[in-house]
C-alpha cells in the first residue's frame, strides 16, 4: 500500500495545509455519515423532530463543499502541487462533490420522513433499515479508505454496493407488487420509492469516492471500470 | 472522444536517428577531482523542448554545456563516453568546435548583449562566419528579431547601443543573436531566471515558437516552467539521471520517488 506523506514537505506551512484539507474531508464525511445514522434512526422511530434536524443541517454541509473547495482552489494557485500533492487535491475536490450529494440524498430521505410518508408498511420500514445499515457501512468503510489512502480498502468496499444494488432491487420488485395491490397509496409508495432510489445512490457516490481513493494511493484512473479491471490495476502498480 | 491535448509520448529509449537530436551514451564528466556526471545516457528528441531539472549543482548545466562542448573552457575538465549529434561523436577530436556551436546555440542565464548595437549584436556571428553583403545581412537580422519577437520594438533603433534594452528585450536579443545562425539546437541555460513572470511567457511562447525550426533543450530551476514548455523533462540528482520521461508524466505521476521527493519539495 502507497501512502501519500503529507507531513514531509520542506514548507512546515504546505504540510499543514494539505493536513487541514484532508481533516476537513474527513469531518465533512464523519457529519454526513452521522446525517445517514439519524435519518435511519428518525425512520425507525418516526421521529419528525429528528428528521427536521438533519434536513437542518445539510446547509452546514453544503458550507463545508464551498469552503474545502476554496481551500483547494488557493492551494492550486499557491502551491502548484504535482505528483502525489496534486493527486490529493483533485481527489479531495471531487470527493467532497460526492459527499455533498450523499448530504443532499440524505436530506431528501429526512424530508419525507418529516413529512410521515415514510414507511408505509413495517415490511418496508424494516428492510429500508437493513439497506440504510449496509449503507453506513459502505460510508464508513469509504471514508476509512480515503483516510488511509488504502486503495485495497476502497475495492473492498466498491464491491459491497453489489450487495446495496441487489437489496434494492429486491424491495423495488416488492413495493412494485404492493403499489398494483393498493393504487389507491400510490402517491405514498413513489414516496418511498425515492428514498429506496436515494438510498441506492449513496451506495453509488460513495463508490465514485472509492474509485478516487484508488487514484489517490496510485494514480491509476479507474473510473468507469469492471472491479476485475481495477484489480489487475491496482496489482500492476504494486508491482 | 474529446481531444483536448495534444499528446505525444515518443518512446525515449528507442527513439529513431531521424528522430533524435542528441543522442548521449555513457557520459561521465569531471571538474578536477569531481565526477560531476555519471554516466549519463539519455536521447533527446528533435523538434521537442526538452528540460533538464534538478537541485543546484546536480549536474544540468555541465550536461548542457556538454552538447556544444562550453565545458572545455574549464581547466580540469575531462570527460568519457560519447555525445553524439546527427551520428558524429562531437567529442571527437577532429571536430570542428567553432562549427559545432553554430549549429547549436546557447543562452544563459543573464542577458549578456555585446557591448554594441542592436544591429551589431545580431549580425556578429554572422559576420564571423564570414557573411558581408549588407543586403542579406539585414535580412537576417530583420529574421532574427523577427524570430525572437523583438522587431516590432527595436526596428527604429537598430543603432543604437543594446544596453539601453529592458532586461527582457535584452534577453529577447541575445535570443536574436542565437537564432541568427539558424542553430539546429538551442540550449537554454535557466533564460528566464533573471526576468519579471510577464517577459517570461513571453520568452516561453518564443521557446514553443522555436521548436518548429529547432530542438531547444531549457534547465530551469522553475518546476512550473518545465511543466508548462518542455514537452520531455529529464530529473537529474548528483550528476546521475534519475528519470527521464514526458513531462505530463513526470509531473503528475513520477515513477521514481526522488523525482517525486523533489517536484513535490519534500526532503527524502
Amino acid at each position: 500500500m502507497r501512502q501519500v506523506k503529507l507531513n514531509n514537505h520542506i514548507s512546515g506551512k504546505f504540510n499543514i495545509e494539505l493536513e487541514n484539507l484532508r481533516n476537513s474531508v474527513l469531518t465533512m464525511g464523519g457529519e454526513v455519515e452521522q446525517q445517514m445514522v439519524d435519518t435511519l434512526r428518525a425512520i425507525k422511530e418516526n421521529n419528525a423532530g429528528l428528521a427536521e434536524k438533519v434536513v437542518l443541517n445539510d446547509l452546514k454541509i453544503n458550507a463545508m463543499e464551498v469552503q474545502i473547495d476554496e481551500e483547494c482552489m488557493r492551494i492550486i494557485a499557491k502551491r502548484h502541487p504535482t505528483a502525489t500533492d496534486l493527486r490529493l487535491v483533485l481527489t479531495i475536490a471531487k470527493a467532497t462533490t460526492d459527499i455533498e450529494r450523499i448530504g443532499d440524498e440524505i436530506e431528501r430521505i429526512a424530508t419525507l420522513v418529516t413529512k410521515n410518508n415514510l414507511p408505509v408498511s413495517e415490511t418496508i420500514k424494516s428492510s429500508m433499515l437493513t439497506i440504510g445499515e449496509h449503507v453506513v457501512a459502505m460510508m464508513r468503510g469509504t471514508f476509512n479508505a480515503f483516510a488511509r489512502q488504502d486503495e485495497h480498502a476502497a475495492l473492498g468496499v466498491y464491491d459491497q454496493d453489489n450487495r446495496i444494488d441487489r437489496q434494492y432491487k429486491a424491495l423495488l420488485s416488492y413495493t412494485s407488487q404492493e403499489m398494483r395491490q393498493y393504487p389507491e397509496m400510490m402517491e405514498d409508495w413513489l414516496e418511498v420509492l425515492w428514498a429506496l432510489r436515494s438510498l441506492e445512490r449513496v451506495g453509488d457516490r460513495c463508490k465514485n469516492i472509492c474509485e478516487y481513493v484508488v487514484y489517490l494511493a496510485g494514480g491509476s484512473d479507474v473510473r468507469h471500470a469492471s472491479i476485475e479491471s481495477m484489480q489487475q490495476k491496482i496489482d500492476d502498480l504494486a508491482q | 472522444m474529446l481531444n483536448l491535448f495534444e499528446r505525444e509520448k515518443l518512446d525515449l529509449l528507442a527513439l529513431a536517428p531521424e528522430q533524435t537530436a542528441i543522442s548521449v551514451e555513457g557520459l561521465n564528466l569531471w571538474f578536477g577531482k569531481k565526477q560531476v556526471l555519471s554516466d549519463v545516457s539519455m536521447k533527446i528528441p528533435k523538434h521537442r523542448i526538452t528540460a533538464l531539472i534538478g537541485q543546484s549543482g546536480c549536474g544540468k548545466s555541465t550536461l548542457i554545456s556538454s552538447f556544444n562542448r562550453m565545458n572545455d573552457l574549464v581547466d580540469g575538465c575531462r570527460y568519457n563516453g560519447t555525445v553524439e549529434i546527427d551520428g558524429r561523436d562531437i567529442n571527437n577530436s577532429r571536430e570542428n568546435v567553432a562549427r559545432l556551436r553554430a549549429r547549436v546555440g546557447m543562452v544563459f542565464q543573464r542577458p549578456n548583449p555585446f557591448p554594441m548595437s542592436i544591429y551589431e549584436n545580431v549580425c556578429y556571428g554572422l559576420k564571423l562566419q564570414g557573411m558581408s553583403l549588407r543586403r542579406s545581412l539585414d535580412d537576417a537580422v530583420e529574421q532574427a528579431l523577427r524570430d525572437a519577437a523583438l522587431w516590432e520594438e527595436v526596428k527604429d533603433r537598430l543603432f543604437e547601443p543594446a544596453n539601453i534594452l529592458s532586461g527582457g528585450q535584452q534577453q529577447r536579443l541575445v535570443f536574436a543573436r542565437a537564432l541568427a545562425l539558424q542553430p539546429e539546437i538551442l540550449l537554454l541555460d535557466e533564460p528566464t531566471s533573471a526576468l519579471d513572470p510577464l517577459t517570461t511567457l513571453y520568452i516561453e511562447e518564443l521557446m514553443i515558437s522555436l521548436k518548429k525550426r529547432c530542438t531547444v533543450i531549457i534547465v530551469t530551476h522553475n518546476m512550473q516552467q518545465a511543466a508548462r514548455v518542455s514537452d520531455y523533462t529529464a530529473f537529474i540528482h548528483q550528476g546521475e539521471l534519475v528519470e527521464y520521461a514526458d513531462s505530463d508524466s513526470l509531473f503528475t505521476m513520477p515513477a521514481k520517488k526522488q523525482t517525486e521527493d523533489y517536484i513535490t519539495g519534500r526532503y527524502g
